[in-house]
């Protein structure tokens, strides 16, 4: 049951695009994936343009002191589970704008955003790319099937690291997402 | 006494799954068309040529959360789009599909007036539903949504009389199965009211709020329309009843104009044949619908309104009187 | 007025004495007044040219005292009038009686330098945002910008009753507009009956940043103010820092210029004309439209090596050079693309549906378009015929014959022609340039640390007149870097036009606009 529920997710991501104080390169770029050269209608990406309806949002933008309180509104109006990408230098930390008076600078002070996609302003092939890497990302990965002397290697190294008994610190799953902390107050006021 | 047959012929064939997946497939029909008119490819990867699109956002939109904001009434929020939905697929149910209906080999007279009372009573639940999502972009959005399927109901019952005219009966049945000449043959009241069935195809593009007269849904202005408030489960209904509502406009349209599921029969099973033709000729309905939302502009409220009232419904008072006139004159001869 | 000159004069003989004249300083003249004069001087022109507006108003920090610099265009000269206030008594008489248009000019200045403008005291703030503090003014010398305490996010008060009005936000996040920016329209029915914006969403501080970098470093900055028409602002900051060093670029990199200029109106007029078929539901047309646009950005690509930045320009010349093996391409493409003109235009003309949605919204009348200082497409539009490349020559322009374009209707659908034939006359003149490419170096080299000066510049960018005022204090940093773009300019034609039209005439009217508000905001 996971499995379709996983698949239906994957196939159909529903985006939501916000603009929180950016240039409009990343946002022109954005919206030319709609168009015949790189259709992303094809993957079952819809522009949506309710946040209520959609599963990622894209966010543009260093942001701005006044997009700041928005984001986080327009983050929390969205229905679980919902990712972020943030899209461009600026999003991810602010970009030529770090610094400025008005600019809280990237997008991961306010919300957590789950990838993020470089450049300045990012090809749409590198947008598609980082959509659909995070896609993929949220399929559980498949293990891989070994060969005969790979097995055995792995039964080999088993065996050694089993003699050694060294404290390993604790590894925290690829796939679980580290959330930052974010204090209320403090991302608004500098 | 539970009769088996009946009940297969409810959930099945030519019941709801037939139905769901019809509609499913229409979906994917519209979102492909739409997309090789636009030089584009559209879905491709859910599925072969993406046919599984519409089931992945259908599946994806039932496992997402639902919010119910504060000031929402709540009884009508949370069961509208259910009842809409259901309502929509109970008319379905009374038409031919496979040289008999779901619900019964015959039909009876005067369901005609039956069918087109429940697509109203679903239009208007979709109107509560966005008057229930204390949003103000629902709020006028549903307002529009009122104005313009009531003001488009009434051409729309005249020019659905017209085929009941000319063939004398209210009942479905007697109108899909067309007009048996003094040869022998029966021909298709299309053939005999080729107005009628263009000011049908266009009163219908205005009951299904398409493009031109997408108003209720015009995301520049209104965002999300009726469901801008809906997640979760209750979008996925909205969506389908949406467009189940097509699939029945466009089921009407193949009952009352283009002969129903009758056609020729070669071998076998005539009821495979009827169900055959029925899906062949609702698709060709539902790609000319398509085919007019991708050529125009959305018009404005108010030229959507001069529209009906200025145009439209005279247009479909004379389609009648020269319909009746010409059933009572000149057809006889014939 | 056949000369320039000639408006000067007649300031000259009406307040002889009182003020001070420098030729050819900031434009025609700059004339310096004193004691509150500037309105005489305003009225002066005014008298002498009807077709007197405001291109900006500057406000830079002197030290002891604040420069208010009006920046005044009339018909065929362009008049800087300065004036100063002490900064402990920031107070000067408001011009919005004489000139309507200058309104939000004045709020900019009042909000960013603190600068009170007597008649016109406006409450709250234009670009910056409700939890800034109060007193502090961002472009004073003395404001640090990492230093800047500011306020919790203020409790938004619940709207009082209106009764039968209904209010509806648009913005900030909303499908029609691709940028964060609120509108609050107030509709009786369908009917707007007030509109009230709310900008400042995408305020990055740029001006301010770039006093503390470089003037290299600059070039990059101001070139982010806005995706769609980079090359322009990056040309005008350097246009307005070649003026101080008074150098003279190189004949080949004029052209180079012209070409990567008309490159970039080419893109935005296709992107704008695209994304008016999506406000008004025509999806068809806005697929075709950024169909056709992306050859263009190819385009881009083959000549700067980046689709949307160019980053050809620098303080000197341009920084690449066009290959002789690309030129060929460069023609195939622009052919292709006039070939399709005839489609489009034929759709624009016969079209019914873009008729009725397009057809008299949101007219704007020749005399509101003049008193309220719109520029470029809209302007254009309406009757009011000016065109910075053809008024005032800047780089090749001046040598290279095109038309300007120009209608009289005045509504979103003229605005939206004016668009499309000058796409045509874009192609036109590329293929110009193209053809008599001169020989020669495309950059010289400058000096890194700028002598003291200050200067303007005036392009026409693709949304209509792009100014800027540079201001240099020898070293390596500006002292002052002041843009008024273009669609801060038109904003207060769209708060006129939309009133008494129906509300879902307020997408395409707004687009017809092409507003830009990472360019407004800055």
């Amino acid at each position: 049951m996971t499995n379709t529920v996983t698949w239906a997710r994957v196939k159909s991501p529903w985006v939501l695009h916000f603009n929180s104080g950016a240039c409009n390169g990343c946002d022109i770029e954005i919206v030319a994936l709609l168009t015949p050269k790189y259709d992303v209608e094809r993957f079952g990406v819809k522009l949506e343009p309710s946040p209520r309806h959609a599963d990622v949002l894209l966010v543009t933008g260093c942001v701005t002191q006044q997009c700041a309180e928005r984001l986080k509104r327009v983050y929390d109006q969205m229905p679980q589970p919902k990712f972020v990408v943030a899209i461009g230098a600026c999003a991810c930390s602010g970009g030529v704008f770090q610094g400025n008076y008005n600019v809280v600078g990237g997008v991961d002070k306010v919300i957590p955003v789950t990838a993020y996609i470089p450049g300045c302003p990012p090809r749409p092939e590198a947008i598609l790319d980082g959509v659909v890497k995070l896609l993929n990302a949220l399929n559980p990965p498949k293990p891989k099937k070994l060969s005969k002397q790979e097995k055995q290697a792995l039964a080999l190294k088993a065996e050694a690291e089993a003699k050694v008994v060294v404290a390993q610190p604790e590894v925290v799953a690829a796939t679980q997402q580290v959330k930052p902390v974010i204090e209320e107050e403090k991302t608004i006021v500098k | 006494m539970i009769d088996i047959w009946l009940i297969l012929r409810i959930l099945i064939f030519p019941g709801f799954a037939f139905i769901l997946l019809l509609t499913l497939f229409c979906d994917w029909i519209e979102r492909k068309f739409e997309a090789r008119i636009q030089n584009r490819v559209g879905p491709l990867v859910a599925g072969p040529a993406g046919l599984f699109q519409p089931l992945a956002d259908f599946i994806k939109l039932l496992t997402k959360e639902d919010i119910e904001p504060r000031d929402a009434k709540k009884i009508v929020f949370r069961f509208a789009p259910l009842l809409a939905f259901t309502i929509m697929v109970f008319a379905i149910c009374f038409l031919p599909i496979d040289g008999a209906s779901v619900l019964s080999t015959g039909g009876f007279s005067g369901d005609l007036i039956v069918i087109l009372t429940f697509s109203t009573i679903a239009s208007f639940l979709m109107f509560l539903s966005g008057w229930a999502s204390a949003n103000p972009y629902g709020t006028i959005s549903s307002a529009r949504v009122l104005t313009q399927f009531l003001g488009y109901d009434i051409p729309l019952f005249l020019i659905a009389l017209t085929p009941a005219f000319i063939v004398g009966s209210l009942s479905i049945f007697t109108i899909a199965a067309g007009v048996t000449l003094a040869s022998g043959q029966t021909i298709p009241i299309i053939l005999l009211a080729p107005w009628a069935f263009v000011l049908f195809i266009i009163t219908m593009q205005a009951e299904l709020e398409k493009d031109p007269f997408d108003v209720p849904e015009s995301e520049s202005e209104l965002v999300g329309g009726v469901c801008t408030e809906f997640t979760g489960a209750k979008l996925a209904f909205l969506h389908l009843t949406r467009d189940v509502q097509i699939v029945f406009g466009s089921a009407l349209v193949v009952e009352l104009f283009l002969g129903g599921p009758y056609g020729p029969v070669f071998f076998g099973l005539p009821a495979f044949w009827y169900s055959l033709w029925f899906v062949l000729k609702l698709l060709a309905v539902v790609i000319i619908t398509e085919y007019i939302t991708t050529l125009f502009a959305r018009l404005r409220i108010d030229q959507v309104l001069s529209a009906n009232w200025k145009i439209l419904l005279p247009a479909a008072l004379l389609s009648l009187m020269a319909t009746v006139a010409l059933v009572t004159w000149v057809y006889p001869l014939v | 007025m056949s000369n320039k000159i000639d408006i000067i004069n007649v300031v000259k003989s009406k307040l002889g004495d009182k003020v001070q004249i420098q030729l050819g300083q900031l434009g025609t003249a700059a004339i310096n007044t004193n004691n509150g004069l500037h309105r005489d001087v305003l009225k002066a022109l005014l008298e002498a040219d009807e077709k007197t507006g405001i291109t900006a108003i500057s406000g830079v920090d002197l030290g002891v005292n604040l420069g208010v610099l009006y920046h005044v265009h009339t018909s065929n000269a362009f008049v800087t009038i300065r004036a100063e206030v002490p900064k402990d008594n920031p107070k000067i008489q408001t011009i919005v009686d004489l000139i309507p248009g200058a309104a939000f000019h004045e709020f900019e200045v009042s909000d960013l330098l603190g600068v009170i403008f007597v008649g016109n005291e406006l409450k709250g703030h234009l670009v910056l945002s409700e939890n800034w503090p109060e007193g502090i003014f961002p472009l004073r010398k003395d404001v640090k910008a990492t230093e800047v305490k500011l306020n919790p996010a203020p409790v938004e008060e619940k709207a009082p009753d209106m009764g039968k009005l209904v209010k509806i936000i648009i913005g900030p996040q909303h499908p029609a507009l691709l940028e964060p920016e609120k509108f609050a329209v107030t509709v009786d029915g369908e009917i707007v009956t007030k509109v009230e914006p709310r900008i400042g969403y995408v305020h990055r501080g740029i001006e301010k940043a770039s006093e503390s970098r470089t003037y290299i470093q600059d070039v990059y900055l101001v070139e982010r103010i806005c995706g769609i028409c980079n090359a322009c602002h990056a040309y005008g900051f350097v246009a307005a820092v070649e003026k101080i060093l008074k150098t003279e670029v190189p004949e080949r990199a004029k052209y180079l210029r012209v070409v990567t200029l008309e490159l970039n109106r080419l893109h935005s007029h296709l992107l704008t004309l695209g994304h008016a078929g999506l406000e008004i539901g025509y999806e068809t047309l806005f697929q075709y439209f950024w169909r056709d646009r992306e050859p263009i950005m190819d385009l881009i690509e083959l000549t700067s090596g980046n689709r949307v930045y160019a980053s050809l320009m620098t303080i000197g010349g341009v920084r690449r050079d066009i290959k002789d093996t690309d030129i060929p391409k460069i023609k195939t493409t622009l052919e292709d693309l006039r070939k399709k003109l005839p489609f489009y235009r034929q759709v624009y003309e016969n079209e019914p549906s873009i008729k009725a949605r397009m057809r008299n919204v949101g007219t704007l009348s020749r005399e509101d378009a003049i008193k309220l200082c719109v520029v470029g497409p809209v302007a254009r539009g309406s009757g009011y015929d000016i065109d910075v490349r053809k008024d005032d020559p800047y780089e090749a322009y001046g040598q290279i014959p095109f038309n300007k374009i120009v209608y009289t209707e005045g509504d979103t659908w003229a605005r939206m022609n004016v668009r499309m034939d000058e796409v045509e006359e874009s192609i036109n003149i590329i293929q110009y340039a193209i053809d008599h490419l001169p020989t020669g170096p495309f950059r010289i080299d400058v000096p890194r640390n700028v002598i003291a000066g200050e200067s303007i510049s005036r392009n026409e960018a693709p949304r209509g007149e792009l100014f800027y005022y540079v201001k240099s204090n020898g070293t390596a940093f500006p002292e002052r870097v002041k843009v008024r773009t273009p669609t801060f300019a038109n904003i207060p034609s769209f708060l006129k036009t939309a009133i008494g039209e129906n509300i879902a005439d307020v997408p395409p009217n707004f687009v017809s606009l092409d507003p830009c508000f990472s360019c407004t905001d800055r």
